[in-house]
């Protein structure tokens, strides 16, 4: 926001001039408007439908929003969702911290474990769901021949909810534990050096200069760090359309993908605009409530 | 002071956690079936190369690999080129009522909700629009999701270009334009590298649209191929792995030939 405050307005002209913004905004405005905006305005109005087979037959005002709130399949898919999204979040959040003050001093090795760890998130997250059925797989899984090779059985993972549940956790923690890493790694190597110099010279050891120094400076950037990756959580469809479809029953049937279901395999529109515009708003809630804490925190 | 060779051994043990995964995939990319399966082999005892073979000639992938390149690539340009105007307006203007401050704004929020959330309202837009399993249809989709981006980091990267040495272009007596060709665009070049970058994995990678925007080989994409491949194929492991390994190469590749350019654009500008 300093930024802002510095900018000058010396270069602005007059007549073609002064609307020379306004031309350069309009293609971008142009395609947002009639691709995201007026979309979403049209799935306002398809949320008070009643849809049968995918043509809208009455209007049923907020019925479908009222009706969310009653329907035990939203609600489980709601719960399987914040589940799934706090314990992502919260593992990726401390290994990655973990992992990068393991790696804030320069040490041979580094640059190459970054490189590394630049895989799990550029590899397609369709590709990342496929690499992770194959290390479940009851019968040509990665943790079935482990186990074999040990002299154990077959090891089931997909078939059982919690199993599956966790085992969706643990690709996601898989796939995004190193970009929290790369962000809390840029911010301890930009951390100023005397206040910990000096309490380390007034005698305090390990722990106390984390506790007292490192994670009151980290704060900021902890914050913008859980904040994306929370976001980008409850987003999550791709992994999980491809791991377990939802399944067993609905252990990992996260919001997008009843969402999703709800829309193109059972043709209720209406209801399922109603969800996603729930699941939006929750969203915007969550990411204001986030940014007003930041600003906070700033403040101090 | 931890011991150096405990740091070694985390090393080692983050770097196995994060390629064993892959390497699994790969040694059963070049297995059969009966290998997979039966004998469970920690490696590939006789290395075979059917099973890419099998997917270029009766698959469709060579097809789903030219959609996903056109795709990606018309509209990452268009985003790029729509999104840096607009970002340059943003970045130098002073718009009446902050209109320039609250169209940043807005495009960020666009950019923060969850692709999800306008699936239905952007099938329902390409359906009527008769664009739904054709490159146009996903062209325009990926353009305007990428744009919001584009605004937002080209506008941070215009930011850090000292608005001086337009300033005195122009007093030499450049026109606008001359100046914003002469001196902003190769500052801002970088930049724009770093924005398309991310730009062209993440359109590559997009997934939940091309599944519902498209639905023959005419215009598939890499992910969207793929999944529907396994959805059909259940049980054959070695197709499947195979085309995990093709759906996710050409995009590894380019990922670590610009890996320099490549985290501030992960991270939203959130590190530079």
């Amino acid at each position: 926001m300093s930024k802002a405050l510095v900018r000058k307005d010396r270069l602005q002209g007059a007549g073609l001039d002064g609307a020379l913004p306004y031309l350069l905004l309009a293609p971008s405005l142009l395609v947002v408007m009639a691709v995201l905006l007026y979309p979403l305005i049209d799935g306002l109005r398809a949320s008070t439908k009643f849809y049968r087979y995918g043509k809208p037959l009455r209007d049923v005002g907020f019925d479908n929003y009222v009706q969310l709130w009653s329907d035990p399949q939203f609600l489980n898919s709601l719960m399987v969702t914040v589940s799934f999204v706090a314990s992502a979040v919260i593992l990726e959040t401390v290994l990655g911290f973990a992992l990068a003050l393991f790696c804030s001093r320069e040490i041979a090795g580094i640059r190459f474990m970054r490189t590394i760890l630049i895989i799990p998130m550029v590899v397609t997250p369709v590709v990342v769901a496929i690499v992770f059925r194959l290390i479940y797989a009851s019968d040509a899984g990665m943790l079935t021949a482990i186990s074999q090779t040990f002299g154990g059985g077959s090891v089931e993972i997909l078939g059982r909810p919690l199993r599956a549940f966790i085992g969706l956790v643990a690709l996601d923690v898989w796939e995004w534990t190193p970009l929290m890493f790369l962000i809390l790694l840029a911010g301890l190597q930009s951390l100023p050096v005397e206040p910990l110099e000096a309490a380390r010279v007034d005698g305090a050891g390990g722990w106390r200069l984390f506790w007292d120094h490192t994670l009151p400076m980290m704060r900021p950037i902890l914050a913008v760090a859980i904040v994306l990756r929370t976001i980008d959580a409850f987003g999550t469809f791709d992994q999980v359309f491809v791991l377990t479809r939802g399944g067993p029953g609905e252990a990992t049937r996260l919001l997008s993908i009843f969402g999703y279901d709800t829309a193109f395999k059972f043709q209720q529109t209406g209801y399922a605009a109603a969800l996603f515009v729930t699941m939006g708003l929750i969203i915007l809630a969550c990411a204001m409530a986030a940014v007003r804490l930041l600003k906070k925190v700033e403040a101090k | 002071m931890t011991k150096l060779w405990v740091r070694y051994a985390v090393m080692g043990l983050v770097i196995s956690i994060v390629l064993l995964p892959i390497y699994w995939m790969v040694a059963a990319s070049f297995k059969t079936n009966k290998e997979i399966t039966q004998d469970a082999t920690l490696y590939p005892h006789a290395p075979t190369f059917d099973n890419f073979t099998r997917l270029f000639a009766a698959k469709d992938f060579g097809h789903f690999l030219l959609n996903s390149v056109v795709v990606t690539t018309v509209s990452v340009l268009l985003a790029l080129i729509f999104g840096s105007l607009g970002a340059y307006a943003i970045a130098r203007f002073r718009l009446p009522f902050g209109l320039d401050r609250h169209i940043g704004l807005s495009l960020l929020v666009m950019r923060i909700v969850p692709p999800v959330v306008i699936l239905i309202p952007v099938f329902l837009f390409i359906l009527r629009l008769n664009l739904i399993d054709s490159w146009l249809g996903l062209i325009i989709t990926y353009t305007a999701l990428n744009v919001t981006y584009c605004v937002w980091m080209m506008e941070s990267f215009f930011r850090e270009i000292p608005v001086d040495l337009e300033e005195a272009a122009m007093v030499d007596g450049d026109s606008r334009f001359g100046a914003f060709r002469r001196i902003v665009l190769p500052m801002a070049a970088p930049g724009m590298v770093a924005t398309s970058i991310f730009a062209i994995i993440v359109t590559f990678n997009e997934f939940m649209f091309a599944l519902v925007l498209t639905s023959t080989p005419r215009a598939m994409t890499m992910p969207r191929g793929t999944a529907t491949l396994i959805g059909r194929i259940d049980t054959d492991w070695a197709s499947m792995s195979a085309a995990g390994v093709l759906g996710a190469l050409p995009i590894v590749i380019f990922a670590f030939s610009v890996q320099r350019h490549l985290v501030r654009g992960l991270t939203l500008g959130a590190v530079k």
